[in-house]
């Protein structure tokens, strides 16, 4: 006999017990999903727990390895360096997915003590005592080249890093929310890290960037190039020089007036 | 110039010395007090890697530190004198001293031309110090010392004072004298002693 026909109104209720089977055996399916999930985030979690436990050393002294846990990170959502100072935007924005995450802190604090966040403080701590003690030379303005071997170098004995230009542009982020003046400004194709409060007018930045390519330039090249009369070139360059951006070279002929930004790089001749 | 024995490894010019405006002094002062600055730290690198303990103006022109002949750039006598005269300043640390022929020391400034410096890569406080050190280390207390032995001596071979400029020597140990570390004498025309207690 096939039950399955039943006619009549008991066949009613045999559905209605059916849909209800259904609906339950999809809340418990689904509540076990999520169950499961919430196991393997807070085993994933753990599992990055260990790893920057385990590598945190490496995540400091390596750059490259550095910069591709940032990435891991930022493919997850994660801004590991905000999690410091926007603690409770982050809690909220990782609650929605993090979900057994940050309890009150955020994940990064707590998992990895605050040492890739410290080491982006101490980074932009040694970016300002680089730029404080270079100004005299090169009137605040500093190439992101040169910055690296300056922090290459080290000033105390054991606080060499080696560092990648997105760890220095990431540090100099990180000083901004003290209203400080430090920033970085492009020049022609190269970034510069400025840590006066000083707005470079367009004829300045002209001469600048042209300092860039060629290494140095000339009144008469400014005249040459630029179409400028020779009144306003000299200004542009006499006012970059009192602001120690640019050197003045008096021994080949007519003047030379050269960036400081090229010390480290070495002449181009 | 005291050269003695050559370094093998050759010196490591800084990177300033490939910047061509770092043979023109500066007009400006902040630029200025930098530059000084780097001269200064590379004049006594230089001297310390060679072995240099003093320099005569004229003659050091034409030598490696003041001329750069890969970029046919060369530091005019004024300004050699100029970044000297700093130096011995104490703004810049007296890191030098014009060495007169007259005793006088102001007037050994303005000699200046044929004039010799003293580089002090050490001030002879600090090789006095070194001295002491040295004496204490090898265990040559109480022992009759004469001034040729310590620098050419073997037992300092590896010292940093091999080598060292009499004259410069006398001034050290004057120091250690004035501490009461040392007595010195003279033996009657072998030269003088030193004994360090």
């Amino acid at each position: 006999m096939d039950r399955r026909r039943t006619p009549g109104l008991s066949s009613l209720s045999s559905n209605r017990l059916q849909t209800h089977h259904y609906t339950s055996h999809g809340a418990t399916l689904r509540s076990r999903n999520a169950q499961s999930l919430e196991t393997q985030l807070s085993v994933f979690q753990s599992l990055v727990h260990n790893f920057a436990l385990t590598h945190s050393k490496d995540i400091r002294a390596n750059p490259a390895f550095r910069a591709e846990f940032a990435r891991m990170c930022t493919a997850l959502n994660i801004d590991f360096l905000a999690s410091s100072y926007h603690r409770e935007a982050k809690t909220s924005s990782k609650g929605g997915k993090g979900g057994a995450g940050a309890g009150g802190e955020s994940i990064w604090a707590s998992l990895l003590g605050g040492s890739v966040h410290d080491f982006y403080f101490n980074l932009g701590v040694t970016i300002v005592d680089i730029c404080r003690s270079t100004r005299s030379e090169n009137g605040g303005l500093i190439s992101l080249s040169d910055l690296r071997t300056h922090i290459s170098r080290g000033r105390a004995i054991g606080s060499a890093m080696t560092v990648s230009d997105a760890d220095i542009e990431q540090a100099v982020k990180a000083l901004e929310p003290l209203g400080s003046c430090f920033g970085i400004v492009k020049i022609g194709h190269r970034s510069l890290i400025r840590s006066v409060p000083k707005e470079l007018n367009t004829d300045q930045s002209t001469v600048l960037e042209a300092v860039q390519v060629m290494g140095y330039v000339t009144v008469s090249m400014l005249q040459l190039n630029l179409g400028w009369g020779r009144p306003r070139a000299v200004a542009v360059v006499e006012d970059l020089m009192a602001d120690s951006l640019v050197w003045v070279d008096c021994q080949a002929g007519e003047n030379e007036y050269w960036s400081p930004a090229f010390i480290t790089g070495g002449g181009l001749r | 110039m005291a050269t003695t024995t050559e370094p093998p490894t050759a010196f490591q010019f800084p990177p300033h010395y490939s910047f061509p405006p770092f043979f023109t002094l500066q007009p400006v002062a902040t630029t200025r007090s930098s530059q000084l600055q780097s001269w200064s730290t590379f004049i006594q690198s230089y001297c310390r890697h060679h072995h240099i303990f003093s320099l005569s103006l004229i003659d050091a022109l034409s030598t490696p530190l003041f001329h750069n002949t890969t970029l046919s750039r060369q530091l005019s006598l004024r300004d050699a004198k100029a970044i000297l005269t700093w130096m011995a300043s104490p703004e810049g640390g007296s890191r030098a001293e014009f060495i007169s022929s007259t005793g006088n020391k102001k007037k050994a400034v303005d000699e200046g031309e044929g004039g010799r410096v003293w580089i002090y890569w050490r001030r002879p406080e600090e090789w006095a110090a070194q001295l002491e050190e040295w004496v204490d280390r090898t265990g040559q207390k109480g022992v009759v010392l004469t001034l040729y032995e310590i620098v050419e001596g073997e037992a300092s071979v590896r010292e940093e004072f091999a080598g060292m400029d009499m004259e410069l020597l006398r001034m050290s140990l004057g120091v250690c004298v004035k501490r009461g570390r040392a007595q010195i004498f003279s033996s009657g025309g072998e030269g003088e002693g030193i004994k360090f207690f």
